[in-house]
């Protein structure tokens, strides 16, 4: 039985992580800053546009990133699993908190 | 009958049929993953494959309709009984669904892996499966919520 997650999958794993993360200080950021939210505005039309496109971005460019990087592919299995719920979990928490207080 | 609908009601329910079939294949990898084995491969795959197509399609009807629907809507709820519709709940679930896609497009990545002899990929897909569906079903909560709140402002005449 194989104990390890290939580097490719684990290379998107982080990835998406990081990019759970990158959203939701991305949607903080562009509401308190107005010239940011301005500028995503100006990139595509409609900054929820810009903001998912910044998403993708990261996601893929991320996932490409670290599967081709060796030490990814050492990360202990189950620290990686903890890792993405971990991210997810505060990622969504997050938003939820921002608008509710914002 | 189907004459009354709009191009708007379209897309709109499309988002949240593609949404909610998102949702489910997620859950069918879920199961399957549970009980992952050389027969039922190919079907998590496909099923991945699915969930990966559906939270696209979702992401592509329902950015269109935010981006030339939603304004007047949102004009309504601001006005009516329960801003909190959009301020919150449209607010975080516009936000949230982007969460909810990647780690959908992460399934036809993480299921290219021999699930039924890796059991640190098949926990991983286990757990990307399961936050795509919870995730995914608390954005399609949202949506519901938001159009309540659509509907109460024009009840009360706002």
């Amino acid at each position: 039985m194989e104990t390890r997650i290939n580097r490719t999958t684990a290379g998107f794993a982080l990835a998406a992580a990081v990019t759970a993360v990158f959203n939701t200080v991305l949607a903080c950021v562009k509401d308190a800053y107005k010239p940011l939210n301005d500028f995503m505005t100006s990139l595509s039309g409609h900054q929820w546009k810009t903001h998912g496109l910044a998403d993708l971005v990261v996601f893929v460019g991320l996932g490409f990133l670290f599967a081709n990087m060796k030490a990814v592919g050492r990360i202990d299995s189950n620290r990686l699993i903890n890792v993405l719920i971990g991210c997810v979990v505060a990622a969504a928490l997050g938003l939820g908190i921002w608008y509710l207080v914002y | 009958m189907l004459m009354n609908m709009t191009s708007s009601d379209i897309i709109l329910l499309a988002h949240a049929g593609f949404g909610v079939t998102g949702c489910l294949a997620a859950l069918w990898v879920f199961v399957e993953t549970l009980n992952a084995g050389a027969e039922n491969a190919a079907r998590i795959r496909i099923a991945a494959m699915v969930a990966a197509v559906a939270m696209a399609a979702a992401w592509l009807c329902g950015g269109y309709w935010y981006i030339h629907f939603y304004p007047v809507e949102k004009a309504l709820i601001l006005k009516g009984p329960w801003p909190f519709a959009h301020n919150v709940f449209m607010e975080t679930k516009e936000h949230l669904f982007f969460v909810t896609a990647v780690l959908a497009f992460l399934l036809p990545i993480g299921t290219r892996e021999n699930l039924y002899a890796n059991s640190a990929a098949r926990r991983l897909v286990l757990a990307a499966s399961a936050l795509v569906a919870i995730t995914g079903l608390a954005v399609e909560g949202a949506g519901a919520l938001i159009d309540h709140g659509a509907k109460v402002a024009l009840l009360r005449g706002h």
